[in-house]
């Protein structure tokens, strides 16, 4: 499960910047948002468009006589527009023959219209915007006057090289209007200008289409010219969107521009949380991990431990948890004591009896069961007194006093003690003859070797040395016991020091064995401020032990 | 007239036994299961030797306590205690309070009679002076074997039973090494080896009471104890 789990393991820094993705909606929302914006402005645009119009053919309203001057002025625009219009229109059978019939004017005419279109001009001229083009029709189609521009005035170049470079790189994004484009009226604008069509007909109409080179969208409005209840032309006013284009432009660079910046800003303080999130927990796990150490010793979990969030709250519950596992460890480590201590009285119990029945005038059958008895209670005993070792040395531990004295001194006696003790395992021992002086105290450094050298002889084969090694080393007296014999468990290395482990297969009739020696050897090395270790031998045929204890200064 | 023993242990059947086994021996024994109920009794009519038990019923120094009380009725009256309770604490505190042995429930009845046979020697040659003295002398030391005291350059050292009997199971052969085990046998002592451990530790700091610059009980290192002279 956990294999599965690790494969598409993201860390915590990864996961939230997907979920960061979400913020992707924001600069979507900004985008629509001014996309409506457009559509409201162009609206806007096409009603302002609308009233001019209609300005512009109240002003001609009722004066036929300017709208039936034919055009003079050599526009080259006007007349192309002109010749397109009437064209298209005769082929669509709008324009009666007659009409181009009559074209040819004469001279008084064309003075007339002149004038007529020197006023229409005036006219034109004095509602006229920068950005708009305004031009009339008369009903044959033809554009009787034109004024303005569709182009604006060249903006001025941008000033900040930071900026024009910004620019540049928006670019790639966001298109910005161009005021490079055709300005010349395409032969659909009269053709299929349902505008125009429209206002000739007596209503108003408007239109939007593109330049005929693509480049930008042309906004008109047309308003027919009243002559009583007759149609005499049509005003039309254009405008490029342009300026709407260009602030829709400018909006959506600064929107590119700041959600940009919001989300370096927020990917850095994201990345900035989540780093600082993953640091506490990785501290947290590699704390609790350690909090067990090899020998089965609980540490406190520091980390984080007074946060006041979740990870505190976790950090505080993992060492409650570990808390309560030390108390249970030490209940486990005591209980071999007290278990010992309230079996006392009960066995004092049998004990008493037995003594009591031995003192009666008892048959001789019944002798020998008490006599079994007995022998079972001293078995009994033993275990108890084994069990209790643990805990008497912990007490003793708690008030002992420190001395310092010769460790080789001990070692060197003891060794004599032993050879006497275990006479059928030869004991070698090699030991400096300078004193090795150690903290702590002689009687438990002896007890320590009588763990050592009891646990060695019982493992090493029938006739094989046990090595007793005492050394200096750097700051520390190395002790070592060194048995040939079956290797360790690996399993049970790290735990045989703890209490109440041992690797020994019980047999029938041995004497008890609970595992309690090797703790004993370690809670004595740990009062001497030093630490014992298990090992095999580099031949892998045997066991060696290892105690390091600092030597006094 | 049998001398009367009076027991205080919570536990029936443990008391009954060593009433049983005590009155067998020709004691007069009273039994008490409370420290209340013997005090009462006890204040009515002082006993020759008490044996005591640490923990009665609930209260787990109510054995203590009492035997401030009694010794406060008497100065010379035996007591002994008898517990389960064998952590030196435990045996520094009864001892401390003016006990004359510490024993745990492992003591055999044999090793229990010898003890009570012995303090009852003890008292009886203390209260009459005078009487034909069985000695042994090493150097400074000097062993009243009948009245179980010891003397050190003339100045009496205040050991248990215990004590006595490890002094001199040491000083009866100087230079020899008394094994842990020796030891304990020899003291009627049914204990381990820490135990041994701490007894003697307890010895030579009484002895050093008396003498700061006693050094004549030797550790030797794996095998035991030896007396130098």
């Amino acid at each position: 499960m956990e294999g599965v789990g690790r494969r598409f393991a993201l860390g915590l820094r990864a996961q939230l910047a997907l979920v960061a993705l979400a913020l992707l909606a924001l600069p979507w929302a900004g985008v629509s948002f001014v996309n409506e914006l457009e559509r409201t402005l162009l609206a806007g645009q096409e009603r302002a468009l609308l009233a001019t119009a209609r300005a512009v053919a109240t002003a001609l309203h009722d004066r036929p006589q300017l709208l039936a001057a034919a055009p003079a002025r050599d526009d080259a625009v006007r007349r192309e527009a002109e010749l397109e219009l009437q064209r298209i229109a005769q082929s669509e059978g709008r324009l009666p023959q007659a009409a181009i019939a009559q074209l040819p004017l004469e001279r008084e005419a064309e003075l007339a219209a002149r004038k007529a279109q020197e006023e229409i001009g005036a006219i034109l001229r004095g509602v006229q915007r920068t950005e708009s083009r305004l031009w009339v029709v008369n009903r044959r189609y033809q554009v009787l006057a034109l004024e303005g521009s569709l182009r604006r005035a060249t903006p001025a170049p941008e000033s900040g090289a930071l900026r024009s470079a910004w620019r540049r790189v928006a670019g790639w994004v966001i298109d910005r209007p161009s005021e490079d484009f055709a300005e010349s009226v395409p032969d659909d604008v009269l053709a299929a200008g349902r505008d125009i069509a429209s206002a000739l007909q007596g209503t108003p109409g408007t239109r939007t289409r593109r330049t005929p080179d693509g480049r930008t969208v042309v906004i008109s409005a047309a308003h027919p010219i009243w002559n009583g209840n007759e149609v005499a032309g049509a005003v039309v006013v254009e405008e490029t969107t342009n300026p709407i284009a260009s602030l829709r432009s400018d909006a959506l660079e600064r929107l590119l521009l700041l959600t940009l910046a919001a989300f370096a800003g927020a990917a850095a303080i994201l990345i900035g949380f989540a780093t600082r999130l993953s640091q506490r927990i990785r501290r947290l796990r590699d704390e609790a991990e350690s909090a067990i150490d090899a020998r089965g010793r609980l540490a406190r979990v520091a980390a984080g431990s007074d946060a006041g969030d979740e990870i505190g709250d976790l950090s505080r519950s993992i060492s409650a948890m570990l808390a309560r596992l030390a108390q249970h460890h030490v209940y486990l480590e005591s209980m071999a004591g007290r278990l010992s201590h309230e079996l006392r009285t009960p066995i004092a119990v049998v004990r008493s009896s037995l003594e009591n029945l031995k003192l009666a005038a008892t048959p001789e059958e019944s002798r020998t069961y008490v006599a079994r008895a007995e022998e079972g209670l001293a078995r009994l005993n033993t275990i108890l007194q084994r069990m209790s070792e643990a805990t008497r040395l912990e007490q003793a531990l708690r008030t002992a006093e420190r001395e310092r004295y010769d460790l080789g001194a001990v070692v060197r006696g003891c060794v004599e003690g032993y050879r006497l003790a275990y006479a059928a395992t030869p004991i070698v021992l090699e030991a400096p003859a300078r004193a090795l002086e150690v903290s702590g105290s002689p009687d438990l450094g002896a007890q320590l070797l009588d763990k050592l050298v009891e646990n060695a002889v019982e493992f090493s084969p029938a006739g094989e040395a046990v090595h007793v090694r005492l050394q200096e080393q750097g700051r520390y007296a190395l002790l070592a016991v060194q048995n040939k014999g079956p290797a360790l468990p690996a399993q049970m290395r790290a735990r045989l020091f703890e209490s109440m482990v041992s690797v020994r297969e019980t047999r029938a009739g041995a004497a008890p064995h609970l595992g309690l020696g090797l703790y004993v050897a370690r809670l004595i090395a740990e009062f001497h401020g030093g630490a014992i270790e298990a090992a095999d031998t580099a031949g892998g045929d045997g066991v060696v032990l290892r105690v390091h204890l600092p030597l006094a200064r | 007239m049998s001398r009367r023993i009076a027991i205080v242990e919570d536990d029936p059947a443990i008391r009954a036994n060593y009433a049983e086994a005590l009155r067998k021996h020709g004691f007069d024994v009273s039994a008490y299961g409370a420290r209340a109920e013997a005090l009462a009794a006890m204040r009515a009519r002082l006993p020759d030797l008490a044996v005591i038990d640490i923990g009665l019923g609930g209260d787990a120094d109510a054995g203590f306590e009492l035997c401030r009380e009694l010794r406060a009725l008497s100065a010379s009256l035996p007591i002994i205690f008898l517990t389960a309770r064998d952590s030196d604490f435990d045996v520094v505190s009864g001892l401390r309070l003016g006990a004359d042995d510490y024993l745990t429930k492992d003591v055999s009845l044999p090793h229990l009679l010898a003890r009570i046979a012995a303090l009852f020697r003890r008292a009886e040659l203390q209260s009459e002076p005078g009487a034909q003295e069985d000695t042994l002398e090493r150097g400074d030391l000097a062993l009243d074997l009948k009245r179980f005291s010891i003397a050190w350059r003339g100045q009496s050292v205040p050991l248990t039973l215990t004590e006595f009997w490890m002094v001199h199971a040491l000083a009866r052969h100087p230079g020899h090494v008394k094994s842990r085990e020796q030891l304990m046998r020899e003291a009627n002592l049914v204990v381990d080896d820490g135990t041994v451990t701490s007894h003697v530790k307890r010895i030579r700091r009484k002895f050093q009471g008396v003498d700061p610059g006693f050094e004549h009980i030797e550790t030797a290192y794996g095998m035991g104890y030896r007396w130098k002279e």
